[in-house]
């Protein structure tokens, strides 16, 4: 008889919407309060933070608006005043909500920031860049720029986080010291660190419970997880949060309750590329029926995997080097392909995989195009198969109910197959 | 004049043939250099041969198992001549992996299916505020140069660079001078023809190429061009990393208009500016990489709009419009294209966005697009 799969919901879980609203209803009424208000793309908002900002974060506010379900009202405004949809989604949103504001076009109030008085271009990925100086040329928003980029090679390592540490000191403190007329606050930093170290060494505790056979909890429930351990970055919450998540996950270990009922899954997957921000109910709809669920990925791995390197005596110097410094292919480097090979490699292992579902975003070209390459050489390593999924992380128009049936479906019956040899 | 443009339709109807051909008659290796920012006058100067990737020549088959259909042409096109091993004679490869999200994806399928001896990642940083990008600039030229000894086993002294840029500028120099006849005797050459032109510049030695040119100039100087009526001019603008259809350039001319100066990589943009020769040559190649205009949208440059540099060509050229040329997939230009496109309707300048692929297009949707904007600006 088939088994009836269903998930078994965390009750922590509830806890982030109320604190996500939170930080963004924050920023939007900062100015309200007489408060100065940051733009940001990569982890640079940490500055504005440690200045007793309010910050945006280009991903968050993309994650954000596909959760509250407002991403298609802000995409159509986005193509409907001159955007072209095969750029990155998340530009999109941004140049949306820039042209609602400057044209009074009626869009969901929660999508709507106030606009800085600084924006951080840091350029993570080129498109980041983009969507910043389209913001500077339409609505005139004074910024800042910093290069990021990925270290390709163990040798450049070195090079590449001296120069990403010479911006953060020489280019972004003190551009916020000037917009905000003192000096720049290191105690504050360090007492950020100090939480974030906490929370996402707790965090990293949480992931041991994806070794569990069956998993305790699913790589969606770490999904809407990762805030704390990123742009909630610093807030005494943040630490709450992961206490209780890590108590329910233990008690859920003493009696045996799996992330899926009746007895766990069936399949056990790796989730390659972003984050599905606003169609996780539909894919966990796809995915728990067959007794899927996914466990890990590389990109939600990213956010400070190794907690033990930030020192809050060398604030700066250890965020970076959490983000850029030795060992980072299993951190930040993960996003060159070779570099990324390792750190798959390991979490198949490290989490007993069965298979990939490589989640192509088809405006976002980070990944998709090493993906079948990286594909490949996994299941030659680990005989673990895997499948593309072409969709994107908020723009409905890209996603095809069948092409996802159709592909898992060819996923759950190769890892049959294997099973029965 | 036809000696010398039969010989760069040679050379740019099969470049794999003429590539490899150089190859064997020169016993130099060959170092393919993805467009549009690697310098090859540090390849050169390790007296090995500087060609600059293109888009392929052929559909793309067996590149289907290694890259989505929503990647842009030049990299699907490449990626699938180098899997089917058309590439093989390329003994190194250089890829600018910061200049967009999908050049960064190519050093794995490169390494793993392709395996040339040589390969290198450069950052090249975009033009932003601040002394640290300029010495990662250096680091990364220096990384280059010491990659390149260490791969040859032979120095690269301050001399030999410096001679392969006086070479160098001598090509651009030479080609700014074909484009100004061009400006001076519209009609004088084809589009395609100074396309191919430009196109051979990144295939051939460049000493080779500067002799080809001497003799084109001579005779471009020496011929005259009867007018043909006056046909309005325009600019075509865009088409980052890879050579634009020929088909669309003839296309514009035979509707009635005609190009007398370009904004397109594989145009103006390859030859412009020149390496300062005066210090130190990897000073002087980062700074011309720092030189902010042609405006490229790969390079963060925030004080100068493409709108206005785009405008102001055409106005220079005395020019009716412009016309974009939009690579599919392409995310540097289709970010920055909505805000070209809103200054063109700001200064009140007739604009029209061509898309453009790797394979087949509809060339009657494009011929009914042109026309009409033919007819905008009075060309026809």
């Amino acid at each position: 008889m088939d088994i009836k799969y269903k998930v078994n919901r965390l009750v922590t879980t509830n806890d982030i919407r109320p604190m996500v609203d939170k930080h963004w209803a924050d920023l939007r009424t900062a100015k309200e309060r007489g408060e100065k208000v940051a733009w940001a793309s990569g982890p640079t908002f940490i500055i504005p933070y440690a200045m007793g900002m309010k910050s945006h974060f280009m991903a968050g506010y993309a994650a954000y608006c596909g959760g509250i379900g407002a991403a298609d009202e802000v995409l159509k405004v986005a193509e409907a005043t001159g955007e072209l949809s095969e750029s990155c989604s998340y530009h999109r949103l941004h140049m949306g909500m820039a042209e609602a504001i400057k044209q009074g076009i009626e869009i969901n109030p929660a999508a709507i920031l106030p606009m800085p008085d600084l924006m951080v271009s840091g350029r993570l990925c080129p498109e980041m860049s983009h969507y910043a100086e389209g913001l500077y040329r339409r609505m005139n928003v004074p910024v800042v720029t910093v290069e990021l980029p990925i270290a390709y090679a163990k040798e450049d390592v070195p090079r590449v986080k001296a120069f990403v540490y010479r911006q953060f000191k020489e280019v972004i403190i003190p551009a916020f010291e000037k917009v905000c007329g003192k000096p720049f606050d290191y105690d504050h930093l360090s007492e950020i660190l100090t939480v974030l170290k906490k929370a996402a060494t707790i965090r990293n505790q949480c992931w041991e419970f994806f070794k569990d056979k069956p998993s305790r909890w699913t790589l969606w429930d770490y999904g809407v997880s990762i805030a704390p351990v990123f742009y909630l970055m610093g807030k005494p919450e943040s630490i709450t949060y992961y206490e209780k998540l890590l108590k329910e996950l233990q008690e859920r270990r003493a009696k045996n309750i799996p992330a899926i009922a009746p007895d766990g899954e069936k399949y056990r997957l790796y989730w390659d590329g972003w984050i599905p921000w606003a169609f996780l109910g539909k894919f966990m709809r796809k995915l728990i029926p067959n007794g899927a669920v996914c466990i890990c990925g590389r990109y939600p791995w990213e956010f400070f995997m190794h907690p033990e390197r930030l020192d809050p005596e060398h604030p700066l110097e250890s965020f970076v080097d959490a983000f850029w410094g030795e060992d980072s292919p299993r951190c930040f480097s993960n996003k060159a392909p070779k570099g990324s090979l390792e750190l798959i490699s390991d979490l198949i292992e490290e989490y007993s995989l069965d298979g990939m579902i490589m989640f192509s975003s088809k405006s976002c070209r980070l990944w998709n195009l090493s993906q079948p390459d990286m594909m490949d050489v996994l299941y030659k390593r680990h005989g673990v198969p895997g499948v593309v999924i072409e969709a994107d992380m908020v723009d409905a128009s890209m996603i095809s109910d069948s092409q996802i049936d159709t592909r898992l479906e060819a996923l759950f019956e190769t890892i049959d197959g294997i099973r029965r040899r | 004049m036809e000696r010398v443009l039969s010989k760069i339709t040679e050379v740019t109807s099969d470049p794999y043939a003429y590539v490899t051909g150089l190859k064997e008659r020169t016993g130099k290796k060959v170092i393919g250099c993805f467009p549009m920012y690697v310098p090859e006058e540090i390849v050169h100067a390790a007296d090995l041969i500087p060609v600059v990737i293109w888009r392929g020549n052929e559909s793309v088959t067996w590149g289907h198992a290694h890259v989505p259909p929503y990647d842009c042409g030049i990299t699907r096109s490449f990626v699938d001549d180098a899997v089917r091993g058309k590439l093989n004679f390329m003994d190194g490869m250089v890829f600018h992996v910061r200049q967009c999200l999908q050049v960064g994806e190519f050093p794995l399928i490169i390494e793993r299916n392709v395996k040339p001896a040589y390969q290198k990642v450069l950052y090249l940083p975009p033009i932003y505020e601040g002394e640290a990008v300029r010495s990662f600039l250096l680091d990364d030229l220096e990384s280059f140069k010491t990659s390149l000894e260490d791969f040859t086993g032979k120095k690269i002294s301050d001399d030999s660079l410096k001679k392969s840029i006086e070479i160098y500028n001598e090509n651009r120099s030479l080609l700014e001078r074909v484009y100004e006849i061009r400006r001076e005797k519209p009609g004088i050459l084809r589009a395609r023809e100074v396309m191919q032109t430009v196109w051979s510049s990144m295939l051939m030695l460049k000493e080779d190429h500067n002799e080809l040119l001497k003799e084109l100039i001579k005779d471009m100087e020496g011929k005259t061009v009867e007018s043909k009526g006056e046909r309005v001019k325009v600019i075509p603008v865009g088409c980052l990393c890879q050579t634009l259809q020929f088909d669309i350039l003839d296309m514009i001319e035979d509707l009635g208009m005609i190009i007398t100066d370009d904004d397109l990589y594989v145009g103006s943009r390859y030859f412009a500016n020149k390496a300062n020769l005066n210090g130190s040559p990897i000073e002087a190649l980062a700074d011309r990489y720092l030189t902010k205009t042609p405006l490229c949208p790969t390079k963060g440059v925030w004080d100068i709009h493409w709108g206005d540099e785009a405008i102001k060509k055409m106005r220079d050229n005395n020019a009716k419009g412009i016309i974009s040329i939009r690579v599919k997939y392409c995310p540097p230009h289709t970010c920055y294209y909505p805000d070209f496109k809103s200054k063109m309707v700001e200064e009140g300048v007739p604009e029209v966005m061509i898309e453009m692929e790797h394979e087949i297009m509809s060339l009657e949707g494009i011929k009914t697009r042109l026309q009409s904007f033919a007819e905008t600006i009075g060309g026809v």
